[in-house]
């Protein structure tokens, strides 16, 4: 109870400032000073959301759009540490690789989909590799990056201790990228949810992203915002989620360690 | 008093550093032997080369002439053990895990190896620190860890450079006197560098004083004030009067030093 106390005392401007928006936007549409037909009562989007869940809607397009995020960001992260790693080491590689990567990491991932479709079915597959596009390249980068700024003095001081080799790799390098690496995964997670539902925008039957849209074009518009919040709930989920792995795996990094 | 058994030979060592199309002599034909169980101060000014010599001995850098040869009497373990100035330990790697990483490498079975870590921890009193991270430690702590690091490997020889120089006064002057009874205690052969003259009359047994770069031994001092020794040996005039002597010729290198850098200056803008 103490905790909780102690907690709330330090947290209530993160925990007070959407309650405060939320009612300041309930007050705002009520009283007419915003339309409620493009801006509903958050009162009345929270009755939607309930009907959503409770018919099952929801559930079918969140699955959809959770699925496609675990497809994209674990390609996305397998490939993407692995480059990483490697261009991390090499430095040949990272010459070839680095003016590649310039040029196609700016492109919005969305716009690669036509090309995709061109390269692997189209579909659930080429979406999935449309959304992987921008993650992996946030992913290779912040890996190389961690390599690349390990203290040299660490790095020497292990050769001086007898870790060559695969030893050197697996007991210093790799740990040493760790917290970019999870940087990476972390701006990753959150593109690939980016492009999975704007994907699901311009191409999907299914999924958060397509009911969205679809909610939008019938003008449901309540329903557009109760899919807009699950969106960004689930992003923040995500996002979190993650953030506390990299507490529990990393406790040698200070500010995650202490936290 | 040490043996005359010669532990470390260094015959003729010279080190020449590639910089920017142009060759800058680090070490100049060095010449210098440490004893089993001495423990060998080296100082001299910025720039003398200090540390090259002691990574030359780690085999960390690789001389451009002469020899270096440390004697191994136990085979199985490694000739020498650094202990960085910057500590240099894993911050992913908990205190105990730091301690035994030099014998993980070679193959040592985790019972001995962490045996021999809680051994060394207790000696440099970190025993109740094992789990902890390196972050969560002071400066002085972590030393410690990176003296329990090197002990752990059980060198032939304990290569120190400059580990106190990043700590405060206070606990520079604990260590001190934490180094001096550690190594009653083992009994190691130690070369250590540093750019305090005090510290090395507290600890040593013999001076190298070595010249403003390029780095040549300038000479060699005995320290005679007797073992064991402690900070009272600062008040004896013997101490006093060797302080003396050695720095008259190390403030020579120093102003020398000074006066090359300088000297370096309107060269380098002019060509």
């Amino acid at each position: 109870m103490k905790a909780v106390g102690r907690w709330l005392a330090e947290h209530w401007i993160t925990i007070g400032s959407p309650i405060v928006l939320l009612y300041v936007w309930e007050w705002a549409s009520a009283s007419g000073l915003l339309r409620a037909a493009f801006f509903p009562r958050p009162s009345t989007i929270v009755d939607h959301l309930r009907d959503l869940a409770v018919d099952g809607t929801l559930w079918g397009h969140a699955a959809t759009t959770l699925v496609r995020i675990g497809w994209s960001f674990s390609l996305a992260a397998i490939l993407g540490v692995a480059i990483g790693l490697a261009m991390g080491l090499w430095r040949r590689l990272r010459e070839g690789l680095d003016p590649v990567f310039a040029v196609i990491y700016p492109i919005p991932s969305v716009l690669f989909l036509p090309l995709v479709s061109f390269l692997v079915p189209p579909g659930e597959i080429a979406l999935v590799v449309t959304a992987s596009v921008t993650s992996f390249f946030l992913i290779a980068f912040t890996t190389t990056h961690g390599v690349r700024q390990i203290d040299r003095l660490v790095v020497e001081a292990a050769r001086h201790y007898g870790a060559t080799g695969w030893r050197l790799f697996a007991a210093v390098l790799l740990p040493g990228a760790l917290p970019f690496i999870f940087t990476g995964l972390r701006l990753g997670l959150g593109f690939a949810l980016i492009v999975v539902v704007a994907v699901e925008i311009v191409s999907a039957s299914r999924g958060l992203g397509a009911l969205l849209w679809l909610s939008w074009q019938v003008l449901k518009v309540e329903d557009m915002y109760a899919t807009f919040f699950v969106i960004a709930l689930l992003g923040a989920l995500l996002s979190y989620g993650l953030a506390a792995l990299r507490a529990r795996l990393l406790p040698w990094v200070p500010d995650a360690g202490d936290r | 008093m040490p043996t005359r058994e010669p532990k470390v030979l260094v015959n003729e060592v010279s080190v020449t550093f590639e910089s920017r199309g142009r060759s800058v002599v680090a070490l100049d034909r060095i010449s210098l032997q440490a004893h089993a169980g001495e423990f060998l101060c080296i100082v001299g000014p910025s720039g003398s080369g200090k540390s090259t010599l002691l990574r030359v001995l780690a085999g960390l850098h690789r001389q451009s002439s002469g020899d270096v040869r440390i004697q191994a009497d136990r085979p199985g373990t490694p000739l020498t053990a650094m202990v960085f100035q910057e500590h240099a330990l894993l911050p992913w790697r908990t205190v105990r895990d730091n301690v035994t990483f030099g014998p993980e490498n070679r193959g040592v079975g985790r019972v001995e190896r962490e045996a021999r870590a809680r051994e060394m921890l207790a000696m440099v009193g970190l025993a109740r620190f094992a789990q902890h991270y390196p972050h969560q430690l002071s400066g002085g702590m972590k030393q410690r860890v990176g003296i329990a690091r090197a002990l752990a490997n059980d060198p032939e020889v304990l290569l120190m450079d400059e580990p106190l120089a990043a700590l405060d006064a206070q606990t520079r002057t604990i260590m001190q006197e934490e180094l001096l009874r550690i190594w009653a205690t083992l009994g190691k052969t130690v070369v250590y560098v540093t750019h305090s003259l005090e510290e090395a009359l507290l600890l040593g047994d013999r001076v190298v004083l070595l010249t403003a770069r390029p780095g040549r031994v300038s000479q060699i001092y005995p320290v005679d004030l007797g073992r064991p020794r402690g900070l009272e040996v600062r008040a004896s005039p013997a101490y006093g009067a060797l302080l003396e002597t050695i720095w008259s010729r190390l403030r020579e290198e120093v102003v020398r030093a000074i006066e090359a850098d300088r000297g370096a200056d309107p060269e380098a803008i002019g060509g």
